[in-house]
């Protein structure tokens, strides 16, 4: 009995040290302000929680792999290894959990562009924020009525339409670019939903479901 | 044959609990000692490392604060006042002087940062003399500018990150709405350079409308006097001299009165646990007091009592010393983060280092201030006389 809980004790130190660790691998994307950003994106929210998955902890190269066939592309994203830092906001209201913030870093045509959606607990997106986009255009992504056009959106959805070659069926296909000069930021902003869609389907939903 | 350290070991046995919170008490002022004292070299290291990083030893700029103006370079700050490109020249000429390099801020609003805008710094360099004054610098892919006006830029490897840039692809100078080429990635350097996107000084001066300059990086000669040359630089009109070794100097100087303020607490740490020591060794020689006295009537010397209760101080310092600094070198990094959190200017790298030598002094230390508080109980024990001792229980 002791034994073990000496072995219990050293194992929770290791953990701590490591966990201390700063990260010099690569950069996660997280909300500027989540104090402000979640009330903002969840109205009705009172208070929420902040989780960090990597695709190492949840399941490795196999997990990587199942999601770039998803994604259609062999890399997730540049400067983002397998053990990239994602940030998950598990948004309350009161003690009820009522839904979760996810972002991803998309490339773009003249910089980084940082995705966040929110999402009911069915998967529904509820809201879409660019925290970072860049290009003399670029605020007409950012408006209203742009993220209006994907309320409700699933990742079933991006099943007849792929955000890779820009090219399919249904109602994705549908959502007019409103900054045509922006065409690559336009499919960026795609891409980084479907990613977004995708890693929150492996990282919560399909747990949740008991189908790792 | 048992050892008097076997006996005093077996006695710190006797009452586990006691023993068991003395040796905490004496492993957490280790603890916190021995980060300091890996602070206290840590920080000097790094700052160092970063005011080398630099590439020069003096800045000139236009008039303002020097101060706020150095600790806006050293973090790659902004706002900086302008003032007029022949100085450089003129500082050029000084005898002292091995190299200039003109160097050019500029931030730029970009509505499209965050909720409610952002602001975007470049740094305009000229590429005939920065390069030479940072020969550190390596590059992950690309290399500097092909030309001194080239719309070209050099990106900071956190920078690309961050940007998502790879060479070859274009960056956008937001307000101005200008696209750059991004022709170098710079390797991490773990300094400021790492989040700077380094601009064609030209090219910048052209974007910001512009022909001057903020800053002139200002390298010595090797021997030379460099306090003769600030005092000559103070005589040029309209700009102010910040020198690296006095930017130094004022960190320190900050730091040293929260580092008192730490290590007076650390000292009053080193007290309560050695007050602890005293107790625990007290009372347990109180407890005792008939088996010393028999062992006296056994032929015991008062030396060996002394040695006896001695050794068991001897064996809680160095195992509570021993595990503190364990403790320290395991949760280094934890401390690294918490000082950064807590200082309003850490520079880049570790700043809590703690190597064999330091823990051997730190244990020196330890065993040193605990030896001397056991000295009273052992005194105590040896002088029991041993009928009293006996008739007393």
């Amino acid at each position: 009995m002791r034994q073990f809980v000496v072995q219990i004790v050293c194992f929770i130190l290791v953990m701590c040290a490591a966990a201390a660790q700063p990260v010099l691998a690569a950069v996660g994307c997280d909300l500027n302000d989540a104090d402000r950003d979640v009330p903002r994106l969840f109205p009705d929210s009172t208070g929420y929680k902040t989780v960090y998955l990597s695709i190492a902890n949840r399941g490795g190269a196999p997990l990587l792999r199942k999601i770039e066939n998803r994604l259609g592309v062999t890399y997730l994203s540049l400067y983002a290894p397998i053990d990239v830092p994602y940030t998950l906001y598990e948004v309350y209201r009161d003690k009820r959990k009522i839904g979760y913030i996810h972002g991803v870093n998309q490339k773009g045509q003249f910089g980084g562009i940082q995705v966040f959606m929110s999402q009911d607990l069915a998967g529904r997106i509820k809201t879409f924020y660019l925290q970072k986009i860049t290009g003399s255009s670029a605020s007409k992504f950012r408006e209203a009525k742009f993220a209006r056009r994907f309320e409700g959106v699933t990742l079933r959805d991006f099943d007849s339409f792929d955000p890779v070659r820009g090219k399919g069926t249904g109602r994705i296909s549908e959502i007019v670019n409103p900054s045509p000069e922006l065409e690559t930021d336009f499919y960026g902003i795609l891409r980084g939903l479907k990613k977004n869609l995708v890693l929150m389907e492996e990282f919560v939903f399909a747990p949740e479901r008991g189908k790792p | 044959m048992i050892t008097p350290f076997q006996i005093a070991y077996k006695n710190l046995l006797r009452k586990k609990a006691r023993t068991l919170l003395t040796l905490v008490g004496i492993m957490l002022s280790t603890w916190v000692l021995v980060s300091l004292f890996g602070f206290n070299r840590g920080y000097e290291a790094a700052l160092n490392r970063d005011i080398d990083n630099m590439g020069y030893q003096l800045m000139v700029m236009a008039k303002g604060c020097p101060y706020e103006a150095a600790t806006l370079m050293l973090q790659g700050g902004k706002g900086l006042r302008y003032m007029e490109p022949s100085v450089v020249g003129d500082i050029a000429r000084e005898p002292e002087v091995a190299q200039v390099t003109p160097i050019l801020m500029q931030a730029f609003f970009d509505p499209n940062k965050g909720e409610s805008g952002g602001i975007a710094g470049f740094y305009g360099v000229d590429p005939a003399s920065y390069p030479a004054m940072k020969p550190f610098l390596r590059f992950r892919k690309g290399g500097w500018f092909h030309d001194s006006a080239a719309a070209e830029v050099v990106m900071g490897y956190e920078a690309a990150e961050l940007e998502q840039r790879e060479v070859g692809d274009m960056t956008m100078v937001p307000e101005k709405n200008v696209p750059l080429k991004v022709v170098g990635i710079l390797e991490r350097t773990g300094s400021q350079d790492d989040g700077t996107i380094f601009v064609p000084l030209k090219t910048l001066q052209r974007i910001s409308q512009t022909d001057q300059i903020t800053t002139i990086g200002i390298k010595v000669k090797k021997d030379a006097d460099q306090e003769k040359l600030e005092t000559r630089l103070y005589q040029l009109k309209d700009v102010q001299v910040v020198s690296f070794s006095q930017v130094k100097q004022t960190i320190m100087k900050l730091i040293s009165t929260a580092r008192v303020m730490v290590f007076s607490i650390a000292i009053i740490a080193l007290l309560i646990a050695m007050a602890g020591v005293v107790n625990t060794v007290l009372m347990s020689v109180l407890e005792r007091k008939q088996e010393f006295g028999i062992l006296k009537t056994m032929g015991a010397m008062p030396l060996d009592i002394f040695r006896l209760v001695w050794s068991e101080t001897l064996i809680l310092c160095s195992l509570g010393g021993v595990a503190g600094i364990g403790f320290a070198l395991l949760f280094a990094r934890a401390s690294d983060i918490l000082v950064r959190r807590i200082l309003p200017y850490a520079p880049s790298g570790g700043l809590v280092v703690i190597d064999l030598q330091l823990g051997l002094l730190t244990l020196a230390i330890i065993m040193s201030v605990g030896l001397l508080s056991g000295l009273y109980p052992a005194w105590k024990a040896g002088s029991i006389r041993p009928l009293e001792a006996i008739r007393g229980e």
